[in-house]
């Protein structure tokens, strides 16, 4: 059971709706599943609702609310338990090509993950991982957690890009790129799967608490 | 839809781009909202809803077909038309032929030229804004360049031109205390809303990086966040201790603490500070905020 969300002000048109100080899988599903109400029935003023990993972002025409009304509104929707459970849409299946050219990163992971490349794709794939967030650039999500894997820090060097469709691996999470972005986490793999198409409408296919599995290519 | 006019980039100061009011609503996906770095030069030019974003170098460009109304304003630029000195901000007729120089002025980083009617690009998700982190809008996503040429389409408003704020103001930023103040030590805060810090040379539509010479910062520790959204204004604070103010183009979440989150009126009058330029803040609660 969570404690109540702390509420606080982003700037002078936001609000944040935090449901802890780390991640962790339960205030991560409270977030998303929060945010997915808010976003079924915006409180009147609300011009944006983001779910981030821990947290919700809320963003207000302050000419139409005010924080502390909007606080209060807030509050209520908590009290009511609103955001309890998720829709769930199919799991979506991304094949990733692990190791070599597309990822150089994989065998030094699985090193550090004390297992041998075959037994660290084995764990990486075939279970149900959920979006956690998206967030850091267009479409780039975030797919945890891998419980079989322990977690393992980002790489001491940032790499200056990384085209779309990269497979990332971090603090027992996946990441997928959905345009070129630098970044410091492990490369392992590659996908077709791009999760962002600026001339379609939504642009995503995946979203905050969508499900996805990984498979070997 | 038949072109109104067609204009011919002869010369654009880097990071020039096509924007509009904003990409707003699409944090969710990961994108920033983009629009106008400093809106009140947006609006004191008027024009139609799309238009285009110079910075300090200014730009120069010529009507190719004409006649065509353009609208210029923000900062304080120089403005000629066939080489005749016009003043700032202002509403200029031109007929095909015409040239406009617009050169760097007393004060000022970004200014605008809109015109009566619409630049013939590409709405990419409700907006003709280019988001230059996510190559997206404007012109095939990226900055304008001198051999650039733009259709003019007949547009449904022409926005009036609005008085401008003065910029100039050597006020302090007035901010609301951020995500993440709370982390910060108190002398670190106290020091925050003390002392000066400058404009540094490295800034762009993502953020300005400030000096910050008193080393106000410089013993912050550098904490492990979960990220989470970022809006415009946020002041945040490096793993180095370089303070960064994230300006319209934004990433969509930040791992870095954020001791500050500018008001958003403020925003418009940072974005026109020139590097070297000295600023202070000043705290200010919700209730009094008046945006």
């Amino acid at each position: 059971m969570l404690p109540m969300p702390l509420i606080v002000p982003l700037g002078d048109r936001g609000l944040l709706v935090r449901f802890a100080e780390t991640l962790d899988d339960e205030a991560n599903s409270a977030a998303v599943s929060f945010a997915r109400t808010l976003q079924a029935t915006p409180p009147s003023g609300v011009v944006e609702v983001v779910p981030n990993l821990v947290s919700v972002l809320v963003r207000y025409d302050p000419a139409r609310i005010g924080f502390a009304e909007l606080r209060g509104e807030m509050q209520l929707q908590l009290l009511a338990g609103a955001g309890a459970a998720l829709p769930g849409k199919p799991v979506q299946p991304i094949a990733v090509r692990y190791g070599g050219e597309d990822g150089p990163d994989l065998e030094e992971v699985a090193g550090a993950s004390g297992l041998g490349a075959d037994d660290f794709v084995a764990r990486h794939s075939g279970a149900d991982l959920r979006v956690l967030a998206i967030g850091f650039a267009p479409g780039f999500a975030y797919c945890g957690f891998h419980g079989d894997l322990p977690p393992l820090p980002r790489r001491g060097a940032v790499r200056p890009m990384v085209p779309a469709g990269t497979v990332l691996y971090a603090a027992g999470q996946t990441a997928l790129t959905a345009t070129p972005i630098p970044t410091g986490w492990h490369v392992i793999g590659r996908t077709d799967f791009i999760n962002f198409h600026a001339g379609a409408e939504p642009p995503l296919s995946l979203v905050a608490g969508d499900s996805v599995r990984f498979m070997v290519s | 839809m038949t072109a109104l006019a067609r204009i011919r980039i002869l010369r654009a100061a880097p990071l020039t781009t096509i924007q509009d009011a904003g990409r707003f609503g699409r944090l969710g996906s990961g994108i920033a909202a983009s629009g106008p770095m400093d809106v009140f030069g947006w609006q004191s030019a008027g024009g139609g809803a799309s238009g285009i974003e110079f910075t300090r170098a200014g730009l120069e460009f010529e009507l190719m077909r004409g006649p065509l109304t353009v609208h210029v304003g923000g900062g304080r630029f120089h403005l000629r038309v066939n080489g005749d000195r016009l003043g700032w901000p202002a509403r200029v007729g031109l007929v095909a032929g015409d040239r406009v120089g617009i050169t760097p002025g007393r004060v000022g980083l970004y200014g605008y030229v809109r015109f009566s009617g619409e630049i013939d690009v590409p709405h990419v998700l409700g907006s003709r804004s280019t988001n230059t982190i996510a190559g997206l809008g404007g012109l095939e996503g990226r900055t304008l360049r001198a051999g650039d040429q733009l259709d003019i389409l007949a547009g449904d408003t022409v926005a009036a031109p609005q008085p401008q704020p003065d910029s100039a103001t050597d006020a302090p930023f007035r901010f609301l205390w951020g995500l993440h103040a709370d982390l910060f030590g108190e002398a670190e805060r106290r020091d925050f809303v003390s002392k000066t810090f400058h404009v540094s040379q490295r800034l762009d539509r993502m953020g300005v990086r400030l000096e910050d010479r008193e080393g106000v910062f410089s013993a912050a520790q550098h904490l492990s966040l979960v990220s989470e959204s970022v809006v415009p204004g946020d002041v945040q604070i490096l793993g180095d201790g370089t303070p960064i103010i994230l300006m319209r183009d934004h990433q969509p979440t930040g791992g870095y603490p954020r001791i500050a989150t500018l008001l958003t009126p403020e925003i418009n009058r940072f974005a026109q500070m020139r590097p070297g330029a000295a600023l202070r803040f000043v705290p200010v609660s919700l209730k009094n905020a008046s945006t």
